[in-house]
């Protein structure tokens, strides 16, 4: 053999080598996270740390049901996380801060409590968008400026006698001296609303009309859409597909009673909750946007309900509140 | 009358009950709908029965976590979350019996996890029940024949 031939081949098998070794040797050198039900144990582990601009790669399997992985308030397609599976993630965080992590499938009744946090460091990548070391501070909520005690009963003294009709209310509501800022409709309730048109001459039902005009002046198709696909998502399985609290885990929670909920200071004072009902009207159509935003932010405080203020970004939520008013105003005909 | 004769009888009894044609009886094909509950690790209900050529939707519930089902022979599936209604429809037009399971990973016991569709009335059960009674019925008359080996004293 030849000196050359011998260099030629000693350099080849050193690139083939190296070509598909590096990325076999990173691979293998990133941590797997398993993921189990809540029931035993969830995520683990449940607290990444990452750096601002440095791709963050992670790798997840399950080990028992289908999961799924994804970001709150971030643009990004969850990842099925599937049993006897590795799904590979990457992840760019551009500002640090805690971000948090939480199951995407619905994996049993305690489902919502997966979660896990990324607590991510470093400064952010232009200096001029952003004050420094410290994550931008989260916006404070409208149920908090408005000063509403979003655990107070809020039901509506009267409820129409059948669905109200956006499209009848529409030519009414056309010459009404009525506040049309988006202000307005997110601080009131549809009774709030209601009373205050009993200064006009029409009748109960008409009033009624105008004010699902109202509220569906204040949306777009493409909010109802998109606030139908987050309720099917994330909250059909306790609340029911129809919105009606009857979803599939509605008679799980009642049967796992003190078990189902958590509190810090024990469960003595506390009294079990079941889904609301969204096509009750006693209870709609006492609620503000600005109430119910509380609500889906804070979550139940010890019920069922969990609390997505870090899953969701203000536009979902705003979508998802469209949505569930749609129970109870007719916008179609 | 000798044994070959009884015995070509009973083949070409034998031949008419495997594969002579039934009398069909024309049904009208219709559209049903079934709802089926999943839970680990069982279907419910877990058998349904339809008709050939009838327009089947079978809306899958799942109540705990997520479930699949797919069709073997139809070679169709689906998934559904709980809270996610899902709907599967197709024609039936393959018949005969069909095991459907759960395409899902759902838990240790998730391979357990099936179920039967039945397309049609299930004729090759009935001609086998009878190619036994009538191969038990043919044993009795042809066994006089069989030639009885002599006790070599």
């Amino acid at each position: 053999m030849k000196r050359s031939e011998l260099i030629s081949r000693i350099l080849i098998t050193v690139a083939i080598v190296s070509v598909v070794g590096a990325p076999l040797y990173f691979w293998s050198h990133t941590p797997l996270i398993h993921v189990h039900i809540a029931e035993d144990g969830g995520w683990s582990p449940d607290v990444i740390k990452a750096n601002v601009n440095e791709p963050l790669n992670l790798k997840l399997t399950s080990d028992d049901v289908v999961h799924g992985f994804a970001v709150g308030q971030m643009d990004m397609q969850s990842v099925d996380v599937l049993p006897g599976k590795v799904a590979d993630v990457t992840l760019n965080f551009d500002k640090p801060g805690i971000y948090t992590f939480f199951c995407t499938r619905w994996c049993g009744i305690n489902h919502w409590r997966m979660r896990g946090t990324i607590e991510v460091s470093g400064s952010p990548a232009d200096p001029s968008t952003s004050s420094g070391q410290r994550p931008e501070p989260a916006s404070v909520p409208m149920y908090v400026t408005l000063g509403l005690d979003i655990d107070a009963p809020h039901d509506s003294p009267s409820i129409p006698f059948s669905q109200p009709s956006a499209i009848n209310g529409q030519q009414l509501a056309v010459n009404l001296p009525i506040d049309r800022s988006t202000e307005y409709y997110l601080g009131n309730s549809p009774y709030q609303v209601f009373d205050e048109l009993g200064s006009t001459s029409l009748t109960e039902i008409q009033r009624w009309n105008v004010v699902a005009s109202i509220w569906q002046s204040n949306t777009t198709p493409e909010s109802l859409a998109n606030g139908q696909h987050l309720f099917a998502q994330n909250c059909a399985a306790c609340h029911g597909e129809n919105g009606a609290g009857n979803g599939v885990f509605a008679d799980d929670l009642a049967a796992a009673d003190e078990s189902s909920m958590q509190t810090m200071a024990g469960s003595d004072n506390m009294t079990m909750q079941s889904p609301v009902d969204f096509t009750n009207p006693t209870r709609m159509l006492g609620a503000s946007p600005a109430l119910l935003q509380g609500k889906i932010l804070r979550g139940g405080m010890g019920t069922g309900m969990p609390m997505w203020g870090s899953i969701f970004t203000e536009e979902q939520i705003w979508d998802l509140i469209a949505y569930l008013y749609s129970f109870q105003f007719d916008y179609h005909n | 009358m000798n044994s070959r004769f009884i015995l070509l009888l009973f083949v070409m009894a034998g031949l008419v009950v495997a594969f002579a044609p039934l009398p069909v009886q024309p049904i009208t094909p219709q559209e049903r709908t079934f709802r089926i509950d999943a839970r680990q690790y069982a279907y419910s209900p877990s058998e349904f029965k339809v008709n050939p050529g009838d327009k089947v939707n079978i809306q899958l519930v799942s109540t705990d976590v997520v479930h699949g089902l797919y069709v073997d022979g139809y070679d169709i599936s689906i998934e559904a979350d709980p809270g996610q209604t899902k709907t599967l429809s197709f024609v039936a037009d393959k018949p005969g019996s069909f095991r459907f399971r759960c395409n899902v990973t759902c838990g240790a016991m998730h391979p357990f996890m099936i179920g039967k569709l039945t397309v049609g009335t299930n004729n090759w059960l009935y001609r086998s029940i009878g190619l036994a009674v009538l191969a038990v019925i043919g044993f009795l008359p042809l066994s006089s024949f069989i030639p009885q080996t002599k006790n070599m004293d």
